[in-house]
């Protein structure tokens, strides 16, 4: 449904850049609320700075993508909206960085509640050592105490929503490990689904899929909109340009531009961003 | 701007300019050529001009060719995606404007018998030099990328529209005065309208010079905020 | 110049090529031949002297017949319960050096001292654990003989355990930790999960190891006659038994020694039989 609505919102984007007179789509995020805000963010490998000075809003309900050459900051960056970094020693983060107004980067945050809030979904398809219905429930059984014919329907709606579930209501027992690179992937986002997330952050999500997965797992993105706010990482401009709403262009660790993705990928301000997503860079 | 980092890609928008940019000459010179058979009354001129309408459609033809494969192959983005864009649109204003000459050429061999008021037959090829001269600067500010000349080009549209006002009441005046030559004049009219709505694709062209380039057209201002909303990294 | 087959760079790297795996097959027969004279003699010396009665009798005092049952329950008995004292030390050690301490100054040292540890002569284990429990007890023991070869065990078992959780790649980590899961919830029900045949193989290496050792026994359980499971006491086992029977001048004893050899022979195949197809389901997976 939302899809839908996201492609007419697409073929109007295509409409205006052919009539020269409305290039520039009017993106209000005013009324929008801000579901992540982060301000003034720098990042550090041991001594090296891997971000300067980033700061940003990721609006709710919408899809933000980040995009730039190899190094940029784009993963490091998302990496920091869930703490993953925290499992490595010698980085630190300063800065704000305020998800529902609450800085996510203070000392004596629930590193582990915060992160069962904003789900990831990586680049690798990564499902645990268990069956397809243990992958999901597992989530599931961390937070919540249900009894066995309520988890089996969470598991349900989980699988239904990363439209996995047809492919392997027959088979909840095999292991997750056993199914094709694309089924697995949805069955990463499956798990994130399952435990209720309000964000969810994709790092490079279909950068091992063929074609046809890939569009799966755009399209369930597209869907996923509608509950979660959503973050992307991709070195596929076009896979950008498809699935998100704002666009974030990084380069050597800084944030260039950033702007309603329709505009960015017609009209990009900054001569880098220009360079970058015409394939005029380096 | 620097080079794509695929060769072919820049090998491929340098053809598309350069069909663009043939079709440009061509129909300028079918419009420079119908106002010479008009002025002159020579037929032969203006069967030349008929016949050459093919070529103009075939290069239209070309440049869509060219798109398109452009689009499916190379998925355009910013800068590549409007300067693909404005060729075809650009493409399409020429052909109208080949056509218009066409035509025009049409109208002076039913003309060329002899009974148009002069002076009527003088207005119409001052329109038409002005709308031509458009034309060429048009064609310039494309060739190198001008958006000021485009502007320059795209304010004296109200010069033309004012000519032709005066002409049309010109017209009017002398079918009035002389009903035999009503016929004559309402061809004349036809002419008019057709070199003043050739005008208008004059103004559109220049538009598209603007848009390619700038990424906006002239009456456009820019809303705040409806662009990037900020740029390096600095806060709204 | 195209290159042919009479090139002549060519022919005479063909020829080197030749002369070099005829070299490397040689040795390699000469390796095997000695392991295959060793099996052969084995079997069939072993094979002669194995009965019912090797399993049902005690071992026979000299020039009587008899059997191994009580050495081969002691060093059950030794075996398992070395395994049941080093695995956990083995499983925690290890899963510490790979899991919270990868980066540590604390687990380098500790990585070095248990490598040191893996390679250290078993005899040397023997009489440290001599010195500080046979020597304090002021008698031979099972229980002492169980914990050396437990100090056997556990750096094996901290070795394995370290090498496969290290090949549980990061991101399975991440993605656990990316659903909000506590770290010691993520090694106990992701990261043993992923690893548990690595580890499985680990611990059955170290019981193939521990079931050859005699020098640390030599020390610590020493050596019993007769039956007995009573740990304060000494405690027989199969390698000390060979021992001293292949030593014997008696042909009983020495018979009964090449059966018993055969037995730790076959039952260390059968582990690292198993151990091996363990990791070769882990890899087709």
């Amino acid at each position: 449904m939302n899809a839908q609505t996201s492609n007419v919102q697409q073929q109007n984007g295509a409409a205006q850049v052919a009539v020269p007179v409305a290039t520039h789509a009017k993106v209000d995020t005013k009324g929008l609320p801000e579901k992540i805000t982060i301000r003034n963010l720098e990042f550090f490998y041991g001594d090296s700075r891997a971000l300067k000075g980033i700061s940003l809003s990721l609006y709710a309900n919408k899809t933000t993508a980040f995009i730039g050459p190899s190094g940029c900051g784009k993963s490091t960056l998302l990496r920091i909206l869930n703490r993953m970094y925290d499992l490595y020693p010698g980085q630190r983060a300063t800065g704000d960085v305020l998800f529902d107004g609450d800085n996510l980067l203070r000392a004596g945050q629930d590193i582990n509640l915060l992160r069962a809030r904003i789900g990831m979904v990586f680049q690798k398809p990564t499902p645990f050592p268990m069956s397809i219905y243990e992958n999901i429930a597992f989530g599931i059984r961390l937070y919540e105490r249900l009894p066995r014919a309520e988890v089996d329907s969470r598991v349900e709606s989980a699988l239904r929503r990363a439209a996995l579930w047809d492919e392997v209501k027959d088979k909840l027992n095999a292991n997750g490990q056993s199914l094709s690179g694309g089924q697995q992937q949805r069955l990463c986002i499956a798990r994130t689904v399952a435990v209720k997330p309000e964000v969810i952050l994709f790092d490079e999500p279909c950068s091992a899929l063929d074609p046809i997965s890939t569009a799966k797992i755009e399209e369930l993105i597209d869907e996923l909109k509608q509950d979660y706010t959503i973050v992307i990482v991709t070195h596929n401009m076009q896979q950008a340009a498809r699935v998100s709403d704002f666009t974030a262009f990084m380069y050597l660790g800084e944030l260039i531009e950033f702007g309603a993705t329709e505009t960015l990928f017609t009209t990009p301000r900054d001569s880098r961003t220009q360079a970058y997503i015409t394939g005029r860079f380096g | 701007m620097a080079e794509h980092t695929l060769k072919r890609f820049d090998e491929e928008l340098e053809r598309l300019s350069a069909t663009i940019s043939e079709m440009g000459g061509l129909t300028e010179s079918q419009f420079a050529q119908s106002l010479v058979a008009l002025r002159e009354g020579d037929t032969e001129v203006a069967e030349q001009v008929i016949a050459d309408d093919a070529r103009v459609d075939a290069l239209d033809l070309a440049v869509q060719e060219q798109t398109v494969k452009l689009l499916a192959l190379r998925q355009p983005m910013a800068v590549d995606l409007r300067m693909i864009l404005s060729s075809i649109k650009i493409a399409a204003a020429l052909e109208r404007i080949a056509d218009y000459a066409k035509n025009t050429a049409k109208r002076s061999i039913v003309l060329s018998q002899g009974t148009a008021p002069a002076s009527a037959v003088a207005g119409i090829d001052r329109l038409g030099r002005l709308v031509r001269a458009a034309l060429k600067d048009v064609l310039d500010a494309f060739a190198h990328d001008d958006v000021d000349k485009a502007r320059d080009v795209w304010q004296r549209d109200e010069e033309i529209d004012q000519v032709y006002t005066g002409l049309f009441r010109e017209l009017l005046t002398y079918m009035m005065e002389d009903p035999r030559t009503i016929t004559a004049c309402t061809h004349l009219m036809f002419m008019a309208k057709n070199i003043e709505r050739a005008g208008d694709h004059v103004t559109n062209i220049a538009e598209l010079v603007s848009f390619r380039i700038a990424g906006h057209g002239f009456d456009e201002v820019r809303p705040k905020g409806s662009a990037s909303l900020y740029a390096a990294g600095s806060p709204r | 110049m195209a290159i042919t087959s009479n090139h002549p760079l060519y022919n005479a790297r063909r020829r080197r090529n030749a002369i070099a795996k005829g070299l490397a097959l040689l040795a390699t027969l000469f390796g095997l031949g000695w392991l295959v004279l060793i099996l052969g003699v084995l079997l069939w010396e072993g094979f002669g002297g194995l009965s019912l009665q090797v399993f049902t009798e005690m071992t026979p005092p000299p020039g009587s017949d008899g059997g191994l049952l009580n050495a081969i329950a002691g060093s059950i008995v030794l075996t398992v319960l070395a395994v049941v004292i080093g695995t956990p030390i083995g499983i925690l050690a290890g899963t510490y050096l790979a899991e919270y301490g990868r980066h540590s100054k604390l687990s380098s040292v500790v990585r070095f001292i248990n490598d040191i540890l893996l390679s250290a002569p078993s005899i040397v284990v023997g009489l440290f654990i001599y010195e500080i429990m046979v020597a304090q007890m002021g008698h031979f023991s099972g229980w002492a003989g169980a914990v050396a070869l437990a100090v056997i065990v556990i750096p094996v078992v901290v070795r394995t355990t370290e090498d496969m959780l290290r090949l549980v790649p990061d991101t399975m980590r991440e993605a656990a930790a990316s659903i909000g899961l506590p770290r010691a919830h993520m090694v106990v029900r992701i990261a043993y999960r992923a690893a548990r045949a690595g580890m499985v193989t680990g611990v059955l290496l170290a019981v193939a190891r521990i079931s050859g050792e005699t020098a640390p026994l030599l020390f610590t359980a020493l050596n019993n006659q007769f039956w007995s499971l009573n740990l304060n006491a000494p405690m027989p086992s199969l390698p000390v038994v060979i021992f001293q029977f292949a030593l014997s001048p008696y042909e009983e004893w020495q018979k009964l020694a090449w059966t018993g050899a055969l037995l730790i022979t076959v039952t260390v195949l059968a582990l690292s039989i198993i151990a091996r197809s363990l990791t070769a389901a882990r890899k087709s997976q």
